[in-house]
């Protein structure tokens, strides 16, 4: 694979010759395993298949099974709520954090931003270790801080047993993790816009509010659109925290897509159910970028 | 609790609060306005901060300050035996240097295909070039997490498995599609008059690129390749499936989750484990903090 | 923004730099590291890789076995690798699956059935009688039996038993060992003052849970036709939930975790623990993290409802294995005989109070306090279902989350509604 370019070329290959590592490297490391993985759902597919390499095809067997199965068609619904609370807390705290940051001082700003930048940096499975800690049971900050503020109850509780409270402390836990980047990408899409459309339109007599409106929101659009596709993605596809924390429970209660299907592959060994469940979960993305991609290619005249 | 955050001793609160007397004597009245505001950047802060301050104080305190009945937050005699039991753990600095490759690998080789195509999607015209633009996009969304077992099988038959440049190269290939997006954003929103202008005026072509584009580029290259140390440094479940016999070949994130294993609730270990984990990323972001914020604007604006 | 069409007439030499770059990258990347774990199988010793389950030895013990090893095996080098409960299944089916696997694996008597069928392990129905197998303990033989090939070779069992802090019996004026359960709740009653706590059992450890049902008549899953079904929702198996949740109030386990989060031994080296109930052996490694606690452990077995039985407990225990993916078959096997005979197993006997493979070497535990009340323990002995796809529960495990639940305030026989109808759809899959 020689990457090189030849002077002599014809000029209409160079293109095809720069995309060609992505290309080879996406078909050996994306496209085969996806269609390896397309064709596992189509397949009888367990531990002993894995071993000994002899499957045999079953037709939409795995399909029936599990779009049938009313347990999947709960965890769909519960990542589809997972994904859109998620991500409508990171949008609005975001914003919320980017229009103080624009209005703040320097000292206070660089403060704010170098916190974020922290927050930021941690690597995720450090800091879900840390949110561990933070709800231990026993000497948790958390618990402490509630007894400590009239709650009892909360004395040695233990909120990894509580599938609600697992929840909430996941969503916190993602929306802390993401926050930082979305709140620093906006920030910085702020103070693109020029101080002059703002000036004209304080002495045109324009509002607070209708300034955002008029000024802000549209030049804001474009970045929206990115980091909202971004959060929606990770969120949808996030498993690590999960797995870490929860492993999808306690009673499956935090199970969303990806770990639905890890269970059934890694647990389970039923590598036919969980390549059928990942190849939905995959179509699910799909449809709901869709729609931002298609935005994306209006937009740009330039694609 | 916001209000006692001055008295920390990370580095920026000292700026603030060194900074703010000098304030409050020239315009009180003013600063009394912009109190909510500070006080809502002081959270943000405070509540951005806190998990990591907590995961490095608790690496430090000693273990009977850990499990005190009421949390020391601010600890008053140190320890390093965290530390030095977590360094003593069997093959830590190994596992350190494993990581260290295969992040440095993948994210070296991210960049330099990613950038061969960002260039062709950008500046060049062929066919097919939306068409494959619209799949780097969607490639965006692979669900890693059910690739799993695939990749395995893969990797088995073609011998790769047990060995570190396979992650290498699933890591590249996780990174990839992220940096060429981000990079033709980056690259978009150079202008090419920019780098005429300086062939213009005596430059080579090649000679224009290197001085006016790359330099340009270089918050893109930069905030890129974070994002790809970030998740290369992070991985868990392939460094897991795919490094079976060869123990001594195991990263970080693995050692790490048999540390708490390990461990068990010896948080003052475990917190250590994991502050020396995020260590590196942490330097390395608090280090380039400007850039990479000036890096997301550049990119992301565009989107 | 339109691009200029000079833009593309020339590359930049950048590019063909740092495409060249890429191509060093990548072959770098490919060649830094690949030689590291392949080594020629034919001259020079075979190096044997073995893995071995957390706490299933003391440190003690197989340092000694990997001596004598050494000493008799001149061209063998093993490896023992120490490998974690927690996610044990991906890893196993994955060495198995693979190319070159480490060479003796140890699995646990619930598990082995479904590796064996699963064709990735080897056949060893030839080294019975080298092994002289006819008296194997059939809780261990019998998993590792498929179809009349015996693939998995016994290697220790262990019951549980309650292993209790003399010190503390004696400071709070218990003279005796309880025989029934209500003499247990009254003295763990008595024993749960202070600093002390009087029982230390971890909300999830789902096989004492087990031994109560079973005290009461009922089970984890009962044969309904040709299917099993889970049975956690019977009567009998809410009344053993009730008498966990008593006991479980007597101390400080949590809730929400088994007794590897946090590590057992660790939990108890602690001193504050009054009662546990483990395998006998787990006191071996309470006092190598503890060395103060030396002798301070005594044992009796889980008491029963009435005081002319024990209570029931699970029969736990591991099995050896070769897979059919090992490079050094039989080198192994010469590991899995070492491990298995006479010499080896007594010396574990002794060591981890463990019930060795063999009915003949059973003497080995007399006059071993933590044996005879095992010894007790396993006349009421018993396994979990055997249904091969049982290790399937037990990984996804919805008795734990039941447990947890219920121990939380959870209605009790709603979850275990919840509960079982889980189990019974896994076990039928």
């Amino acid at each position: 694979m020689s990457l090189t370019l030849p002077r002599a070329l014809p000029r209409t290959y160079r293109p095809y010759l720069l995309i060609a590592p992505a290309v080879a490297g996406a078909a050996y490391l994306l496209v085969y395993p996806l269609v390896r993985n397309i064709v596992i759902s189509f397949q009888r597919y367990g531990m002993g298949e894995l071993i000994r390499g002899d499957a045999k095809f079953v037709g939409f067997e795995n399909y029936q099974k599990i779009l049938g199965d009313g347990e999947f068609w709960t965890v769909v619904w519960r990542t589809l709520w997972w994904t859109t609370l998620n991500t409508a807390l990171i949008m609005v705290i975001a914003t919320l954090v980017a229009l103080m940051i624009q209005r703040l001082r320097k000292v206070m700003r660089i403060l704010v931003m170098s916190g974020l930048v922290l927050a930021w940096a941690s690597p995720v499975i450090a800091t879900t270790t840390v949110f561990q800690w933070l709800f231990a049971s026993r000497y948790g900050v958390v618990n402490w801080v509630l007894v400590h503020l009239g709650f009892e109850s909360y004395e040695n509780y233990s909120w990894f047993a509580n599938g609600p409270a697992t929840f909430a402390i996941l969503v916190v836990l993602i929306v802390w993790q993401s926050v930082p980047f979305a709140a620093i990408t906006i920030h910085s899409a702020l103070i693109t816009v020029p101080t002059e459309l703002y000036e004209s339109a304080r002495l045109d007599g324009a509002s607070g509010s209708r300034m955002f409106r008029s000024i802000t929101l549209p030049i804001l659009r474009p970045i929206f659109g990115l980091v909202l596709s971004l959060e929606i993605i990770w969120t949808f596809t996030c498993f690590a925290q999960i797995w870490a924390i929860s492993k999808g429970g306690p009673d499956g209660s935090t199970t969303t897509l990806p770990v639905y299907a890890y269970q059934i592959a890694q647990s389970l060994h039923r590598y036919d159910l969980a390549g059928a469940a990942s190849t939905v979960t995959v179509l699910i993305l799909v449809v709901m970028l869709i729609a931002y991609a298609r935005q994306m290619f209006k937009e740009e005249a330039d694609l | 609790m916001t209000t006692t955050a001055p008295t920390t001793t990370l580095p920026g609160t000292a700026r603030a609060a060194s900074a703010a007397p000098a304030a409050t004597a020239r315009e009180p009245r003013r600063l009394l306005r912009r109190l909510p505001l500070n006080l809502a950047a002081l959270l943000t802060f405070v509540l951005s901060v806190f998990p990591v301050y907590w995961m490095v104080t608790t690496a430090f305190k000693p273990t009977q300050d850990i499990q005190a009945d009421t949390p020391l937050f601010f600890p008053t005699s140190f320890t390093l035996d965290h530390f030095s039991k977590a360094i003593a753990a069997d093959g830590f600095w190994m596992f350190w240097r494993n990581s260290l490759f295969l992040t440095f690998s993948s994210v070296l080789m991210a960049l330099v295909v990613a950038l061969g195509a960002a260039f062709a999607v950008a500046r060049l015209r062929w066919h097919g070039r939306r068409g494959f633009y619209l799949l780097v996009f969607m490639a965006q969304v692979a669900p890693w997490g059910s690739l799993l077992i695939p990749m395995y099988i893969i990797a088995r038959d073609t011998d790769m498995l047990d060995k570190l440049p396979m992650l290498t190269l699933i890591y590249f290939m996780i990174n990839l599609p992220f940096t060429i997006v981000t990079l033709r954003s980056f690259l978009v929103g150079i202008p090419v008059e920019l780098e005429e202008a300086a062939q213009v005026d005596g430059c080579t072509r090649a000679g224009a690129f290197r001085r006016i584009t790359f330099p340009l580029l270089a918050p893109g290259l930069l905030s890129t390749s974070l994002f790809g140390t970030i998740t290369a440094w992070n991985e868990f479940a392939y460094a897991n499936m795919l490094i079976i016999k060869s123990q001594d070949d195991r990263s970080l994130p693995v050692w790490l989750s048999s540390f708490s294993n390990v461990f068990g609730t010896d948080w003052g270990a475990t917190m250590a484990a994991s502050t020396l984990f995020a260590l590196p990323v942490l330097i390395l972001f608090l280090v380039l903090q400007g850039r990479v914020a000036a890096g997301m604007t550049g990119g992301a604006v565009k989107g | 923004m339109p691009t200029a069409p000079s833009a593309s007439s020339a590359l930049p030499r950048t590019f063909r730099l740092v495409a060249g770059c890429a191509v060093l990258g990548l072959t770098l990347a490919l060649s830094a590291c690949g030689g590291s774990s392949d080594e020629p199988s034919t001259d020079g010793p075979q190096k044997v890789t073995m893995w071995m389950m957390k706490d299933s030895v003391t440190k003690e013990y197989l340092d000694r076995f990997k001596k004598d090893f050494a000493a008799t095996h001149k061209n063998v080098t093993l490896d023992v690798q120490i490998q974690e409960w927690d996610g044990i299944g991906e890893k196993v089916t994955a060495a198995l699956a693979s190319n070159d696997a480490p060479d003796v694996i140890e699995v646990g008597n619930t598990q082995v059935a479904q590796y064996a069928a699963s064709g990735g392990v080897k056949d060893l129905s030839d080294k019975k009688a080298d092994l002289k197998g006819d008296d194997w303990l059939p809780g261990l033989a019998e998993p590792g039996n498929i179809d009349g090939k015996q693939f998995g070779i016994p290697w220790y069992a262990a019951n549980r038993v309650v292993i209790y802090n003399k010190d503390h019996f004696e400071a709070a004026g218990i003279k005796a060992p309880p025989k029934t359960r209500e003499e247990w709740i009254t003295i763990t009653e008595k024993l749960n003052k202070g600093k002390n706590q009087g029982i230390y059992l971890p909300g999830q450890t789902w096989y004492t849970l087990a031994g109560f049902i079973w005290d009461e008549g009922g089970d984890l899953a009962v044969k309904d036709g040709k299917n099993y079904k889970g049975a956690l929702d019977t009567p009998e198996a809410l009344k053993g939930m009730e008498f966990y949740k008593q006991l479980q109030a007597l101390g400080k386990g949590p809730k929400d975790s088994d007794e590897a989060k946090p590590n057992l031994a660790d939990v108890v080296s602690k001193g504050d623990v009054s009662q546990y109930i483990a395998v006998p052996g787990n006191v071996k490694l309470v006092e190598e993290a503890n060395p103060a606690l030396k002798g301070k452990f005594g044992f009796f077995p889980v008491p029963g409802k009435t005081a002319d039985k024990p209570g029931a407990s699970f029969t736990g225990g591991s099995d050896l294995i070769i897979p059919e993916a090992s490079k050094h078959q039989d080198a192994a096997y010469e590991v899995i005989k070492a491990f298995t005979g006479e010499k080896w197993q007594t010396d574990m006997a002794k060591t981890m109070s463990y019930v060795p493979n063999k009915t003949s070497f059973a003497k080995a535990l007399d006059g071993d306090a933590g044996g005879a009340a095992m010894a007790a323990a396993a006349a009421n002995g018993r396994a979990t279902p055997n249904s091969p796809e049982w290790a399937a529960v037990e990984a996804t495990n919805p008795i734990k989350g039941y447990m947890t639940a219920v121990l939380t305030g959870k209605d009790m026989a709603a979850e275990a509604k919840k509960a079982s109808d889980n189990i019974t759809k896994t076990l039928t899959k």
